[in-house]
């Protein structure tokens, strides 16, 4: 008796210490804020701002919000679609030989690049003076649009009356991982939201048994600029990106161990939730909400995902026109697994295919060989995703993105100086394609083109921003109004840029 | 007691009627009997009562002003001429019907002190009003031209409105640049306010220019106006500065155009020269928006939360309309009777998605009742369409969607539909071969089944 008397007096006692630890650095705080020096604190330290009672303690309630993160909530303005697929080609795709056809470049192949273009400019690669490489694919105008594709991508060709091309994107980060995170956050730097992070910040999502934003990666590994490109920055957490695996089980850990039934799963994870909300209201960190609701959120993942992520009882022929490979991780099953989460209320679904980096290094990564490889891999793909959204009557309530990180340039690689085993091409942030279909786009556009050779854009160049805006806008947002506040300002995906493209809107 | 006299100066809008009425009910009774001069009893009656009315609105009008946390200085005209108007009552009561020692008003006539009557109690309900709704509100729907000529700023925020049926006659500087300036210049470029030197808000101030010279020039290319707008917005002389709303691509190329054509700030469009593609990107789009052109009232809270535990989401499409975007995506047991929940808002229901759901045919009968239902959603449903031609009737229907479903009624049915644009039926039992749309293409029926053959390159692998 006098043994479990001591346990229960060790517990408290343990208890009360965890509680002291706990409460010193935050007592410190509280009077470093009242102080004339902590007001300026109070402001940087947000997030843990001791001045400003968090709402639960106030009202001694949760907000619908707060208990329910994703719940729908009304855009600016009347929206074009519902959820966006964004395709990125991890590594940068070559637009030289994909969609931008400069019959000028092929002129000069061979001949040395003109100082005045390599001036003032940063390569990752390239030394001295690199040589001009001519296009490597054959162009045709397909469509009635009459826009170029190479015959790289015989498949596509079919739906280029369904895309808008950006011909002159540009830019000013030219190391995958900066740009990819400028792509995806806004900024090259880490700590901003992602794209998908603000879609399902300000959207919510519909189907409350699945993740708002889900991430899909292929190609063998993840991008340079790792998970942050789908993270949630100063958000809350539980706008980030889910990422499933498409071989195996999509989430991991998501059934439940042996001997354990869902009802006792669901007791377990009450309790915890009451004690995260108990833990909440003393200490009030928006993390323990996030927590909270992702408990709740996997706990109906259990069956929602292993039925969503499931593409082996979809139909022979739609099997075949994705060119789906069940059973292993592929760009085509991602496809295909895009168009199933956008067909149940997925907001944001992100595609990261890797293995585009066709320095010339080695075969894999060679502009005539590697490069076409790849194109074969997504060509089938995306044009089936196009064609499948289309005919559920979907593509009108979806905006499906496709680009890389930056573009390649004009010039063959020539690494150490030195001729290169294969034909490659360096990373170019001045111009490169990038393509939208989808509610709200102007079916059949190209807006913007680049110089003979295909170096910068001289007409219609749009930045990162202005795709970010475009992008918010179809989603029913004013990207100068949709704002977070953080650190004591508001913050923008779009910062103090971006402007709508309007050439590719409907 | 706080609560009292929150809630009794909560009444003062209501009581300031009563004196109010009271008083222009004695000066149209004082009119009309201004020759016979029979009513003067009646009228100082009258007169007493508005006054009795207004030291009550005067009461609940202080109460207000101490409860509702007004400003002395915002509130002491109304409050002063107020209180002088419950006097100037009793005064007229006792000049109508003297008392005895109450005479001292004897001498004024009576004609000039109905018309102070009439200014004070003008004078005070307007000051009222102005508290209540801000000084400019009567002002506001006044025509600029009046506006100025009352003393008030007059800066437009207009966007450009311009249409496909009238761009060409829209005056070329009222109606196109000065709208454009007036939306990103004149915050700090006018009267109050005038960075530079610089007057954007008026022909004058533009010809006029700033403190480094005309901002004007027959080719953009030499004007300071334009150059400014076209630096790298890094560049410290770059206008608007950083941070401020910036023009769009669209309206920068206009104010060039128009100066490239001479700068005119007379006449239209037309007579200017300008070309029609430096105005479509301001045409308002035709397309459709996903619920109806009109607006609806707003759905109930409560009848939305009753819906939403129900298990059917209810959205709003966007801030700037109360239709509703219904889907019962979390709800696959949604049944046909089911519908009865959603007729509390089928005024504003603009997008339903029955997606998925148990819905069967009887379903069509009741849609007839969502009268603005521009989007329905029946895909992944058992339903064959008999009866779908009951929505015909629907005056927004612009998109159904039954791609999955077992429909296989006739497709020329859609025939009698209004506004219909887009019918899916991939995966249902019409046959793919019908017509791909009808109506001289006005309907564009989807069959769906696109398929990619394969080709020799999809097996090489270099």
């Amino acid at each position: 008796m006098k043994h479990h008397t001591d346990i229960v007096n060790r517990l408290l006692r343990e208890k009360l210490e965890r509680e002291t630890q706990a409460k010193t650095r935050r007592h410190f705080i509280k009077s470093c804020a009242q102080g004339m020096g902590g007001l300026a604190l109070s402001s940087i330290f947000m997030g843990c701002d001791p001045l400003q009672k968090p709402k639960a303690i106030a009202q001694n309630s949760f907000t619908e919000r707060d208990l329910n993160p994703l719940a729908t909530l009304a855009p600016h303005y009347g929206p074009k679609v519902k959820s966006v697929i964004y395709l990125h080609m991890a590594g940068a795709p070559s637009q030289l030989e994909m969609f931008d056809y400069k019959p000028q470049l092929q002129k000069y192949h061979g001949q040395d690049c003109p100082q005045s273009l390599l001036e003032g400019k940063k390569f990752a690669f390239i030394k001295g003076t690199p040589k001009l490489m001519g296009p490597q694919a054959e162009f045709k105008q397909e469509g009635e649009s009459g826009n170029w594709v190479s015959n790289f991508l015989p498949h596509f060709k079919k739906v280029v009356d369904e895309v808008a091309f950006l011909k002159a994107v540009h830019t000013d980060q030219f190391n995958h991982g900066p740009a990819q995170l400028f792509m995806h956050t806004g900024s090259p730097r880490l700590g901003r939201p992602s794209i998908g992070a603000w879609a399902t910040y300000g959207l919510g999502s519909e189907n409350q048994n699945l993740p708002g934003f889900v991430v899909l990666t292929s190609g063998g590994n993840t991008p340079d600029a790792g998970k942050s490109v789908w993270g949630s920055g100063f958000l809350p957490s539980v706008y980030q990106g889910v990422q499933c695996r498409s071989k195996g089980d999509p989430v991991l850990y998501i059934d439940d161990p042996d001997g354990i039934s869902r009802n006792l799963k669901k007791s377990t994870i009450d309790a915890i939730n009451k004690i995260n909300k108990e833990e909440y209201a003393k200490y009030a960190d928006p993390e323990i909400l996030a927590r909270i609701n992702q408990y709740e959120m996997a706990y109906r993942m259990q069956i929602a995902v292993p039925e969503v992520m499931n593409i082996n009882n979809e139909p022979e022929q739609i099997k075949q026109m994705y060119g789906v490979e069940p059973g292993k991780e592929s760009f085509a099953n991602n496809c295909l697994l895009a168009r199933k989460l956008v067909e149940d209320g997925v907001r944001f679904v992100q595609l990261f295919d890797w293995g585009w980096d066709t320095h010339g290094n080695v075969r894999e990564g060679s502009i005539d060989l590697g490069l076409r490889n790849k194109c074969r891999e997504i060509d089938r793909p995306m044009t089936a995703l196009i064609m499948d959204l289309k005919q559920r009557g979907l593509l009108e309530d979806t905006l499906i993105v496709w680009g890389g990180e930056f573009g390649r340039t004009p010039m063959q690689e020539n690494r150490g100086n030195k001729e290169m085993a294969y034909k490659g091409r360096d990373h170019h942030g001045d111009a490169f394609t990038m393509w939208m279909a989808g509610g709200g786009i102007k079916k059949g556009a190209s807006h913007g083109a680049t110089d003979d050779i295909g170096f910068s854009g001289i007409e219609g160049r749009v930045s990162v921003h202005d795709v970010h805006a475009t992008i918010l806008h179809l989603l029913g947002f004013n990207h100068e109004e949709f704002t977070f506040d953080f650190q004591g300002r508001p913050f923008r995906l779009t910062d103090v840029e971006g402007e709508i493209i309007k050439e590719i809107l409907a | 007691m706080e609560m009292m006299q929150q809630l009794l100066g909560r009444l003062h809008p209501l009581i300031v009627h009563l004196p109010i009425g009271f008083i222009i009910l004695a000066l149209l009774l004082q009119w009309y009997d201004r020759k016979a001069n029979d009513w003067s009893k009646i009228i100082s009656l009258v007169y007493f009562w508005a006054g009795i009315s207004a030291v009550m609105a005067c009461i609940s009008g202080y109460l207000q002003y101490q409860s509702e946390g007004y400003s002395y200085d915002s509130v002491k005209w109304h409050l002063w001429s107020g209180i002088i108007t419950a006097i100037f009552c009793f005064a007229m009561h006792l000049k109508l019907v003297p008392k005895k020692g109450a005479n001292f008003l004897v001498e004024a006539p009576i004609s000039i002190l109905s018309v102070v009557a009439f200014i004070l109690i003008s004078f005070t309900g307007h000051q009222g009003g102005n508290i209540t709704h801000g000084e400019e509100y009567l002002v506001e729907p006044l025509p600029n031209a009046v506006k100025s000529m009352l003393g008030y700023e007059v800066i437009e925020e207009k966007e450009l409105a311009l249409t496909e049926e009238n761009w060409e006659k829209a005056l070329v500087y009222e109606e196109v640049i000065q709208p454009i300036l007036s939306s990103k210049c004149v915050s700090c470029h006018n009267p109050k306010k005038d960075k530079g030197g610089l007057l954007l808000h008026s022909k004058e101030g533009i010809l006029k220019g700033g403190e480094s010279g005309d901002v004007l020039a027959s080719h953009s290319e030499e004007s300071e106006l334009f150059a400014r707008m076209v630096l790298p917005m890094k560049d410290d002389d770059h206008m608007p500065p950083e941070g401020k709303k910036q023009p769009t691509k669209e309206e920068i190329k206009l104010i060039a155009a128009w100066m490239d054509a001479g700068h005119p700030f007379e006449g239209t469009v037309k007579e200017s020269g300008l070309k029609k593609d430096l105005f479509t990107s301001f045409f308002p789009s035709k397309s459709y928006k996903g619920h109806p052109e009109m607006e609806v009232l707003e759905a109930s809270q409560d009848s939305i939360q009753s819906i939403e535990k129900f298990g059917i989401y209810v959205d709003p499409i966007s801030e700037s309309t109360h239709f509703l975007s219904v889907s019962c995506i979390n709800k696959p047991d949604f049944k046909d009777e089911d519908f009865e929940k959603l007729i509390p808002i089928r005024q504003q229901i603009a997008q339903l998605d029955l997606g998925g759901t148990q819905v069967t045919d009887a379903i069509f009968e009741k849609l007839v009742q969502l009268p603005n239902l521009s989007t329905l959603k029946l895909d992944n449903t058992s339903l064959t369409g008999n009866g779908i031609v009951a929505l015909k009737n629907l005056e927004h229907l612009h998109i159904i969607n039954l791609s999955g479903s077992s429909f296989d009624q006739p497709t020329d049915i859609f025939n009698s539909f209004k506004t219909l644009e887009k019918v899916y039926l991939f995966e249902t039992k019409v046959d793919k071969n019908g017509p791909k749309s009808l109506k001289d293409g006005q309907i564009v029926l989807d069959y769906g089944g696109y398929d990619l053959p394969p080709i020799p390159s999809d097996s090489i692998i270099y």
